[in-house]
């Protein structure tokens, strides 16, 4: 018989559901009580505690040293957590840093436009602040409605 | 070309012969990355647009004075605990998701159903968190969207919001604070209301999933691939509260 006609082909697989092809259950993925397994599940908990301890650290912050320590330091160590949080999160849960290096760059630049986003937006809104309250043209203006 | 060479060719990441995905990663697997990378461009743009409101404030509500208050203590004063049990829960959910996602992978189905019934559970508390915190905050403001847009309201009414060292500048001129006010809350229910819709549809999913599960779809299928997109998509809406809570109770 030809191949096409045997169920456990490859061939079948392209031609029938091809997330057989790439849902792991062709790489050897039998025995859930193997090591290999046991490790997978020991390297989740583990980033779990990771998530849990940033998140006690930044609320720690928060409620304590957000009014005593320079308020763009706080910020700082706050969007540092935040993205490494991310990080873990994305790269072990999601499984992205398994995938391949092509797909992870697919995934990632286009999140770059974020970059300039906020730059943009927030400085036009720094930028609108001061020319409403302290710039001279508004005072100009004040004096001149005046 | 032979069957082993196929097989073969998938795993290795060399040059692209075509036959497989280029990235080894299904249609529909790299489908749902994209619409979480569109979802997360929606999310950006309401969390930027957030932050630009709030640049342009000459004062802006403090999250510490805001978020103080628990279920069943009364007026004890706890800024951020509330929420940092609402990002536990959401965190363990998400560990529950990666774990039934990991039984997949090895076609365990009575494992597959364990993690994706506490991934529920967790999933349906967080979102009752979220319904407490919101029936709080309503009687805080009166109200959910649009509040504090009335120019007689006395000071006292949204003066409580605001850390000690804005008081001065809210007393000065209660018109500004209250506007601040006003946008600080629209902006609140819009985003975590948009987030808690997507909690609403991931439980939703996983039930679905969870039923499928049970009834052997995915193991006559032979594979647990949906339970990874849906996972993709849970762990996503994780993503996003761990940024919702950055930008609104922390900086």
């Amino acid at each position: 018989m030809s191949t096409h006609h045997n169920q456990d082909s490859v061939q079948h697989y392209y031609e029938g559901d091809q997330s057989k092809l790439y849902s792991g259950i062709m790489q050897h993925h039998t025995d859930i009580n193997s090591e290999e397994s046991k490790g997978q599940v020991k390297r989740i908990w583990k980033i779990f505690w990771i998530l849990l301890v940033i998140t006690v650290v930044e609320v720690i912050m928060g409620m304590f040293f957000s009014h005593s320590m320079p308020k763009g330091l706080v910020n700082f160590f706050f969007l540092a957590l935040t993205l490494l949080k991310a990080g873990y999160i994305v790269a072990v849960f999601m499984h992205l840093g398994d995938e391949f290096k092509g797909f992870i760059v697919t995934v990632l630049i286009p999140l770059v436009l974020f970059v300039w986003f906020i730059i943009a937006f927030l400085a036009d809104g720094g930028f609108w602040l001061h020319m409403n309250t302290d710039s001279p043209a508004r005072q100009t203006i004040e004096h001149v409605a005046k | 070309m032979s069957q082993t060479t196929v097989v073969t060719a998938a795993k290795e990441p060399s040059l692209w012969g075509g036959g497989r995905s280029p990235y080894n990663v299904s249609y529909g697997k790299m489908m749902t990355w994209f619409f979480l990378l569109s979802d997360a461009l929606t999310f950006g743009a309401f969390l930027i647009s957030y932050g630009t409101t709030r640049f342009f404030s000459a004062v802006w509500p403090d999250a510490n004075e805001v978020f103080k208050a628990f279920p069943f203590l009364g007026e004890h004063e706890v800024p951020l605990l509330f929420v940092s049990l609402m990002t536990f829960i959401l965190i363990m959910s998400s560990v529950t998701m990666v774990l039934a996602v990991h039984a997949g992978h090895y076609g365990d189905k009575k494992k597959v159903a364990f993690w994706l019934l506490w991934t529920i559970i967790g999933g349906i508390c967080f979102l009752s968190c979220q319904a407490w915190e919101w029936t709080h905050l309503h009687g805080e403001c009166g109200g959910l969207w649009g509040s504090f847009t009335d120019v007689n309201t006395p000071v006292e009414q949204f003066r409580r919001f605001f850390g000690h060292k804005s008081l001065p500048f809210v007393d000065a001129h209660p018109l500004i604070a209250m506007q601040s006010t006003h946008n600080f809350f629209n902006y609140f229910f819009t985003i975590t209301g948009f987030h808690g819709g997507h909690v609403t549809s991931g439980v939703i999913f996983n039930i679905l999933i969870l039923v499928n599960t049970v009834n052997g779809v995915y193991e006559r299928r032979g594979h647990y691939e949906m339970v990874e997109k849906i996972g993709l998509y849970w762990h996503f809406v994780d993503l996003v509260w761990v940024f919702v809570f950055t930008c609104f109770y922390l900086l």
